[in-house]
């Protein structure tokens, strides 16, 4: 598995990958829906996913000597390696944003760790989506990404629009850290859960099409 | 020991079936695994590697079933498909240093050895290698985690003719110095004449010969007809038959030869494979 993951990084990997890993920086934007910034990671899976297709990075994998469902293993290590980073990349940004704008984020979540929480839930989706479609036929990466895509934005949207109308969250979870921080970490919790559960049954999905698919 | 042996192989597909396939191949031989295109040459060479997923049949690479040896075998073997398509745009070198670490008997030295002698620079991309010289990399590093088998899929298409048969002095080459086994599909039946010793014929999805190339040859002789001399009699000794500028020429089995005094001539491999494809079309 660890050679796998090098020869995703040494020579699959799309430039964009690390790059908008940077991205992380719009959060020091006052007002701005900070989830889509997260969109940007999922935007590199995409073109990674592309960028494989164009390369004909499968049949490569499949003349070494691993067993199929190791090149699913691999990409869903190399994806949820990439989500993470950008977790944590993004977290030295809330603290300074929190530190230079005292003010909340108008334009949605504030920034703090029940955004985490939205955004681990969002991410999941887009795995759970985006991967069982694109397990299905790797030839219809697009397809995969714009439906996966509609549905990212379609809940974000739905999340947003709770935290202008619902009190909880636009009492409770939008409001700085360390406030209401039980309620805040629950959140958390319960999109690291989803996260988890969805990211699972993605994983679980590819490798089985995956393995009935002729190449 | 064979080193691959196939029995019962079937895949179906709406427009094409491959048809209970059985052969087996012997160690440190070339075979030439012919017909012409859309045979099913590269879904049998497909299905031994699970790339396709046959319908059923058995397979065995050096004793044991692909299905749980996939690991080992694969260190063993090496499968080439026209030259690479993967990565055109990342050096070689590059593309070396992540497959060489799948194989833990790589051999550096042997890889080095092979790219001078195949005169490959690994500073180059596969986009701008020819389609000899995609092969030959393709090789080298089929080559370099030492291969027993090479799996070759039509690795001499597209190649001119002196390209050719220098890669088919390779094959000969490995055979000879390294005892490693080929099975080389090809619809250039002249290249088979050069470098294989046994032949596998492929049929619309059957194998229809199978067996030494001289002694599947010698079953042929050719003969030609007017078209006056080609009657319904006559037909029914023919294996196939095509049309000449003047007349017929006709395919028959030695061993079913029609009465008369006629004027046979031995039948290369070409000649049987177009009479046979066209007599079975007519």
């Amino acid at each position: 598995m660890r050679n796998l993951i090098y020869k995703e990084i040494k020579i699959a990997l799309h430039p964009t990958a690390p790059l908008f890993l940077l991205l992380s920086a719009l959060l020091l934007i006052p007002n701005y829906p900070y989830e889509v910034i997260f969109f940007y990671t999922c935007l590199a899976v995409f073109f990674h996913c592309l960028s494989g297709r164009e390369n004909h990075d499968i049949e490569y994998s499949l003349l070494l000597p691993i067993q199929k469902k190791s090149i699913v293993q691999a990409r869903f290590l190399f994806v949820i390696l990439l989500q993470m980073i950008q977790v944590l990349v993004s977290i030295p940004f809330v603290f300074l944003r929190n530190y230079l704008i005292p003010e909340g984020n108008q334009a949605g979540m504030d920034a703090n760790i029940a955004l985490f929480g939205n955004v681990f839930f969002l991410m999941g989706i887009f795995n759970l989506i985006f991967f069982v479609l694109y397990y299905r036929n790797p030839d219809k990466v697009g397809k995969a990404f714009g439906i996966s895509s509609i549905v990212f934005f379609t809940v974000m949207v739905i999340l947003e629009a709770l935290v202008f109308t619902v009190p909880f969250f636009r009492d409770q979870l939008n409001t700085r850290d360390p406030m209401y921080l039980s309620q805040k970490l629950i959140m958390l919790v319960v999109g690291v859960v989803l996260y988890v559960i969805f990211t699972g049954i993605a994983y679980r999905k590819s490798i089985s099409t995956f393995e009935k698919l002729d190449f | 020991m064979s080193v691959l042996s196939v029995s019962g192989l079937s895949k179906s597909y709406p427009s094409f079936s491959l048809k209970n396939v059985s052969f087996e191949l012997q160690e440190g031989a070339i075979t030439g695994f012919i017909g012409r295109n859309g045979a099913g040459k590269t879904t049998t060479l497909k299905s031994l590697l699970n790339f396709v997923h046959p319908d059923k049949g058995e397979i065995q690479f050096f004793g044991q079933s692909f299905q749980e040896h996939e690991f080992e075998i694969k260190q063993k073997i090496g499968f080439v498909s026209g030259g690479i398509s993967f990565y055109p745009k990342k050096k070689l070198r590059t593309i070396t240093s992540v497959t060489k670490r799948f194989y833990p008997q790589w051999d550096e030295a042997a890889y080095k050895e092979y790219l001078k002698r195949f005169e490959l620079d690994e500073d180059k991309v596969p986009d701008s290698l020819s389609a000899g010289m995609k092969v030959k990399y393709s090789l080298a590093l089929a080559l370099s985690h030492r291969a027993k088998l090479l799996l070759l899929d039509e690795p001499t298409s597209g190649l001119d003719p002196v390209s050719r048969d220098d890669l088919l002095d390779v094959f000969l080459d490995l055979v000879e110095e390294n005892g490693v086994t080929i099975l080389f599909s090809t619809h250039i039946t002249s290249d088979l004449e050069k470098c294989a010793e046994e032949i596998l014929y492929l049929r619309r999805g059957e194998i229809i010969g199978r067996g030494k190339l001289k002694e599947f040859q010698n079953q042929f002789v050719l003969c030609n007809f007017s078209k006056e001399q080609m009657t319904e009699p006559l037909k029914s000794y023919l294996a196939g038959y095509k049309r000449e500028k003047e007349g017929f020429s006709a395919l028959f089995y030695k061993d079913h030869l029609p009465e008369g005094n006629f004027d046979y001539y031995p039948a290369d491999l070409e000649s049987i494979m177009i009479h046979l494809e066209k007599g079975e079309l007519a």
